[in-house]
C-alpha cells in the first residue's frame, strides 16, 4: 500500500499534501485528522485554504461544504462525494493511505 | 366555576407562582415577581388560522417580512468571512461578519439573475460572496467588486448592483433580521426583554447543542404546544394526580409572552402538604434511577433550595463555573420567554434552551422547530464552536440527540401531540380552538398578534 506521512497540523486547519501525482488535504478538526482529495467536486477548485470546522470543510471559491469524514457535500450545489483516504495517527505524525 | 369572579380574574387554586417563589431563601430576580395578565377574550381560534393555504400566504406576504427574527447566534459568524444562511418562508438571508467585525446581512440573492448565493440554512466562511452561475464577486460589505466581462454591462454600477442589506441588530448574543427597511428598532421590538434580562449575561452563553426537527403541524400550532403547562399533567406525567405546576403567564407589550412555572415547590391541591423530604423524593425521581439514593434535605431547609444548591454545584464541575450566585428560581424553575412571532428564550440554569420556529415554505401542515441548548460561557476557556445542527425528520426522536439528555423523550411527548393535531383541525365539527382564559392566554396572544399584521 503507497502511504504518505505528515507532521500533525494544529486544531481548524489544513495542509496540502502533493503524492503520486494527487493533491491531498490534510485537515485538522477538533483534533482528528482526515485526508481528502484537495479538488471541490463542485467545480473543481482546490480546497485548500477553506474553513476547517465541525468535522466539514468550506470550499473557498463558493461555499459547498463537505463531512471530512465522508466526503458527502452539504447543500444544492455539489451531488459528488469528495474522495476520502484513511488516515492513522502515529508517533511520526499522521499516515494518509493513497489507495 | 366561579360566579362571583369577573371574566379572566380566575386563577389556578391555591398560591401564586409569585407566592411560591418568595419563600426561596434566595431573592429570585424582580422580574420574575411581576406579573401582567389581561383577559383577552374568550372566542374560538378558527382552525383555518393553520390549515388555510391562503393564510399561510398572507402571513408569508404580510407578516414574515416585517418582523424580527433571530437568525443565528454572534458565535456563529465569529470571524470574518463567517457566515449563517436565515430562511424563511421563500425569503433567506446571508448573515455576515465584515472585515472590521460588522455584522451585516444581505438577501441571499446575486444582483445579475438572481441566483441564491449560498444555500439554504448553510453556513461557512469566504473571503468574498461569489455567485456560483456567472462569477459576479461581492465584497464581505455587500459591494460589487468583481463584474466578469464588464464591457458587457455598462448599465451596471457598484451602487445600482451591490447586495441588498436586511437590517441587522443584535441582543443577548442573538443576531436577529428584519427584511422590511423601514421596520422599527429592535430594542422597541424587544419591549420588556433587555430590562427582564438585564442580569441574565445572555451576552456570555454559547451553544452546545442544536437539534432541528421537521414537525407535523403549523408553526403556531409547534409554538403553542411550548405555550402552557396545562398540558403537562396529561402528556408529561400520564394524567398523575398533583402534576400540575405553579405557573405565571404573563403578556407584555406588544410582542412578548411568558410563562414560569416552578419546580420542586408544593403544589397546593394537594389535600396535605407534603414533607420537604417527599418534595426531594419527587424531584429526585426526575433524573432517573441511575442517580442512586435520594439525598436527605437538612433540618431548616426546603427540598427545592436544597436540590437548587445540589444542581448549581453539578453543573459548576461538569463546566468548572461557579454558579452559586444563581437564585432558586432562576436554577430550577421553567422560565420561558416568546418574543413573537417565532422565538423563545429560557434564562434558567439547568433549562438552557432557545426555540425557534418557522413554517413550511410550501405546506402550512408542516414546520420546523430549531432547539438551541445554551450554556455560559467559561470565562477563560476557549469557547467551543457552535455544533452542526442533529437534523431530525418528521419520525426521528429527539432522542438521537445525546445533547438533549433526558429532555429528548420529554420533547417526543411534546411532537406526539402535533400529527393528530393537524388531522384533528380537519375534522373537528366546531370549526376552532377553546381556549382556556388564563393558562392558555399566550395562544390568544399570539393570534392577536399575527392578526395584527395580516389586517394592517
Amino acid at each position: 500500500m503507497r502511504e504518505i506521512t505528515h507532521p500533525k497540523i494544529p486544531d481548524s486547519s489544513s495542509a496540502v499534501l502533493e503524492a503520486g501525482g494527487r493533491s491531498i488535504l490534510l485537515c485538522n478538526s477538533g483534533g482528528t485528522h482526515y485526508a481528502i482529495e484537495n479538488r471541490c467536486t463542485h467545480q473543481e477548485s482546490p480546497l485548500a485554504g477553506g474553513r476547517v470546522r465541525n468535522g466539514f470543510i468550506s470550499c473557498p471559491l463558493h461555499g459547498v461544504r463537505f463531512n471530512l469524514k465522508t466526503g458527502e457535500p452539504i447543500g444544492d450545489l455539489a451531488r459528488l462525494r469528495v474522495k476520502t483516504f484513511a488516515v492513522i495517527e502515529t508517533d511520526d505524525g499522521i499516515v494518509v493511505a493513497l489507495d | 366555576m366561579s360566579e362571583k369572579l369577573k371574566l379572566g380574574e380566575a386563577r389556578a387554586p391555591g398560591h401564586t407562582y409569585q407566592q411560591a417563589i418568595v419563600k426561596d431563601a434566595s431573592e429570585p430576580p424582580a422580574a420574575f415577581l411581576e406579573t401582567s395578565y389581561e383577559f383577552l377574550g374568550d372566542g374560538d381560534i378558527p382552525y383555518t388560522n393553520y390549515t388555510s393555504r391562503d393564510y399561510a400566504e398572507s402571513e408569508f406576504e404580510k407578516l414574515w417580512p416585517k418582523v424580527w427574527q433571530m437568525a443565528c447566534r454572534e458565535e456563529h459568524i465569529a470571524e470574518p468571512g463567517d457566515y449563517q444562511v436565515y430562511d424563511i418562508g421563500h425569503l433567506s438571508a446571508v448573515v455576515t461578519r465584515t472585515e472590521t467585525m460588522q455584522i451585516k446581512a444581505y438577501f441571499n440573492a446575486c444582483m445579475h439573475r438572481g441566483t441564491a448565493l449560498k444555500s439554504p440554512g448553510d453556513n461557512g466562511s469566504c473571503a468574498s460572496f461569489r455567485c456560483p452561475f456567472h462569477g459576479w464577486v461581492y465584497s464581505l460589505d455587500g459591494e460589487l467588486v468583481d463584474l466578469p466581462e464588464s464591457w458587457d454591462f455598462p448599465h451596471v454600477t457598484g451602487d445600482s448592483h451591490s447586495l441588498r442589506e436586511l437590517q441587522v441588530d443584535t441582543w443577548g448574543g442573538f443576531v436577529f433580521v428584519n427584511f422590511d427597511p423601514d421596520a422599527e428598532p429592535l430594542y422597541d421590538f424587544l419591549g420588556v426583554l433587555p430590562d427582564h434580562f438585564k442580569d441574565f449575561d445572555l451576552e456570555n452563553r454559547y451553544t452546545e447543542t442544536h437539534v432541528c426537527k421537521r414537525l407535523p403541524v403549523n408553526w403556531k400550532a409547534a409554538e403553542e404546544a411550548f405555550m402552557e403547562a396545562y398540558h403537562v399533567k396529561e402528556t408529561h406525567a400520564g394524567g398523575r394526580e398533583f402534576s400540575e405546576p405553579v405557573t405565571t403567564y404573563d403578556v407584555f407589550p406588544e410582542n412578548v409572552n411568558r410563562f414560569i412555572h416552578t419546580v420542586g415547590s408544593v403544589n397546593p391541591r394537594m389535600p396535605e402538604a407534603p414533607s420537604e423530604q417527599q418534595l426531594m423524593q419527587m424531584l429526585w425521581g426526575r433524573r432517573g434511577p441511575e442517580e442512586g439514593e435520594c439525598p436527605v434535605v437538612p433540618a431548616g431547609m426546603t427540598a427545592r433550595d436544597y436540590y437548587a444548591g445540589l444542581v448549581k454545584q453539578q453543573l459548576g464541575e461538569t463546566y468548572d463555573q461557579d454558579f452559586s450566585a444563581y437564585s432558586t428560581a432562576q436554577t430550577l424553575d421553567s422560565i420561558e420567554y416568546f418574543l413573537f412571532p417565532n422565538f423563545f428564550i429560557f434564562p434558567g440554569l439547568s433549562l438552557p434552551m432557545a426555540y425557534r420556529f418557522r413554517p413550511d415554505p410550501d405546506d402550512p401542515d408542516y414546520s420546523y422547530f430549531d432547539l438551541f441548548f445554551l450554556r455560559p460561557k467559561h470565562p477563560e476557556k476557549e469557547t467551543p464552536f457552535p455544533p452542526e445542527p442533529l437534523m431530525l425528520d418528521v419520525e426521528d426522536s429527539y432522542t438521537l440527540s445525546e445533547g438533549l439528555g433526558r429532555l429528548g423523550a420529554v420533547y417526543d411527548q411534546d411532537t406526539d401531540n402535533m400529527a393528530a393535531q393537524t388531522r384533528g383541525f380537519k375534522t373537528c365539527a366546531k370549526r376552532g380552538q377553546t381556549l382556556g382564559n388564563y393558562q392558555e392566554v399566550r395562544i390568544r396572544h399570539l393570534h392577536q398578534r399575527v392578526a395584527d399584521y395580516l389586517e394592517s
